[in-house]
């Protein structure tokens, strides 16, 4: 099962995943794939795990492989299989992954065509993916992510917010065509809120979280959401996931 | 001369000497069934035991001979198997694929050879390899463990593999766990049997015999296989 959590920078979406990562990999101790594809790099932080290098180092040294010359076809897709294991952080039945920031000049799509192709090798002997999208539409528009069986669609109060989610489900169901969305509405301070947003979109608003001084605390301290207490935002994000039939 | 006799009798001295001390043993490959084969993935926490991990000594080696000197399903071990290891949770890891048969197209062979290690996948262990750093990483899953899974399993599925294919007549497998510094002593005939590799793929690849400026010119002229090839295939572009 893979779940995108989708969304306009700054609603939180990265505090979704993490919660959401968490909860799929205790649901019976499913083994949980982790990716961080936004290059902003949030959610390892929020997991407490630090990578100790990522998809874009070893995109660098495959394409340095290739410019040798020295490696064939199946020589590199072994190669992939070797780095990319040695870029995950495994913590307990949880493995993270991180796309980190392509920095280098030039085009190699068929490099990235290959990476997505063993990013999808490699979440599928797990029982789940979670992936932290980029902020925006870009990588759905790009078929960045693809494959995807439920996109968590996170925002926060604001119509800006709720305005990009509505695009990118627009855009994922002409692109992808997933097999199922539903919107988390974050940081909402009372029920009248929530109201105005599930009168004003078409989405399926699945879950909505309050403002947490629980979440605001370990966000301020950098503690690892995996060491979060019970609190309401928790409690929140995993109604969400039951109500999208995904615990 | 086959391509790389003067590796693996490089590789014979330093086995040999580590056998000295009565530290290897050998196995052979048909006393047992065949593990059953199957792709898993073992996370951390499912590891009962590691081999060949990044950040200790590992080593991947493919030699071959025409001259016949293998010992057909011979498994040498030297050092701990899985079961002897388990509390040690880590262990350096050296593994030597040596074949012997008749290679009309050597490019051709070393692929099918090399393709059929890749391929030996065993229900319960997880197998790493990059070819660029001759390295190999695996784990070996609790269950498999617990079920007795054993290199000598690894080494008959390995031979297993490779023997079906026409070109290989014979086949024998050696690993090495006793120590990194064991295994560090299996990296010079590694790196200079790469280099011979690197030679004739680059060749095959690329169809340039501009010698002059190759990377590999040293070693075309040292190596009679592979003038021979290179001879071949220049003639075949006349």
């Amino acid at each position: 099962m893979i779940l995108a959590v989708c969304g306009k920078g700054g609603v939180g979406k990265t505090t979704v995943s993490a919660i959401a990562a968490q909860a799929l990999a205790e649901k019976n101790g499913l083994r949980a794939l982790v990716v961080d594809a936004d290059p902003a790099g949030g959610l390892g932080m929020a997991l407490g795990l630090t990578p100790r290098r990522t998809l874009n180092d070893v995109r660098k040294e495959i394409i340095e492989e290739v410019k040798e010359g020295k490696r064939d076809k199946r020589d590199l897709s072994v190669s992939l299989d070797y780095l990319i294991a040695e870029a995950l952080t495994e913590r307990g039945n949880m493995a993270f992954l991180s796309i980190g920031r392509p920095e280098d000049e030039g085009c190699y799509c068929k490099v990235n065509v290959i990476l997505k192709d063993t990013i999808e090798g490699l979440a599928g002997r797990f029982d789940a993916t979670v992936i932290d999208a980029e902020a925006g539409i870009e990588q759905v528009n790009r078929k960045v992510i693809s494959s995807v069986d439920y996109m968590l669609l996170v925002s926060d109060t604001s119509a800006k917010a709720v305005r990009v989610v509505e695009t990118i489900k627009d855009v994922a169901d002409r692109m992808i065509g997933n097999e199922g969305a539903g919107l988390v509405v974050n940081r909402v301070r009372d029920r009248a809120e929530i109201e105005g947003i599930q009168s004003g979109t078409a989405l399926d608003v699945i879950g909505w979280v309050p403002e947490d001084d629980t979440i605001r605390r370990f966000d301020g301290e950098e503690k690892s959401f995996l060491e979060l207490p019970d609190c309401p935002a928790r409690a929140a994000i995993r109604g969400a996931l039951v109500r999208a039939g995904l615990l | 001369m086959a391509l790389f006799d003067e590796q693996l009798g490089e590789v014979r001295r330093v086995l040999e000497s580590m056998s000295a001390g009565g530290a290897a043993r050998q196995f052979a490959a048909g006393a047992r069934e065949l593990w059953d084969k199957g792709s898993t993935l073992v996370l951390q926490e499912d590891t009962a035991l590691e081999m060949g991990n990044p950040s200790v000594a590992s080593l991947s080696l493919l030699l071959w001979s025409e001259d016949g000197g293998v010992e057909d399903g011979r498994i040498t071990l030297v050092g701990p198997d899985v079961g002897e290891a388990l509390k040690s949770g880590s262990l350096p890891f050296a593994q030597v694929v040596i074949v012997d048969g008749t290679f009309e197209s050597e490019y051709d062979s070393y692929r099918d050879i090399r393709d059929a290690v890749y391929d030996t996948r065993l229900a319960g262990l997880s197998i790493r390899t990059m070819p660029s750093k001759r390295t190999l990483w695996c784990r070996v899953g609790r269950d498999a463990a617990d079920k007795g899974l054993s290199l000598i399993d690894l080494g008959a599925a390995l031979i297993d593999s490779v023997k079906r294919l026409e070109e290989v007549g014979s086949a024998e497998v050696v690993f090495v766990t006793s120590s990194a510094e064991d295994v560090r002593r299996l990296t010079s005939p590694a790196a200079s049997a790469q280099r011979l590799v690197d030679a004739m793929m680059k060749m095959y690849q690329e169809q340039n015999f501009d010698c002059e400026t190759c990377e590999y010119q040293d070693v075309c002229d040292t190596v009679m296989d592979l003038k021979k090839i290179r001879s071949k295939l220049t003639d075949s572009q006349d």
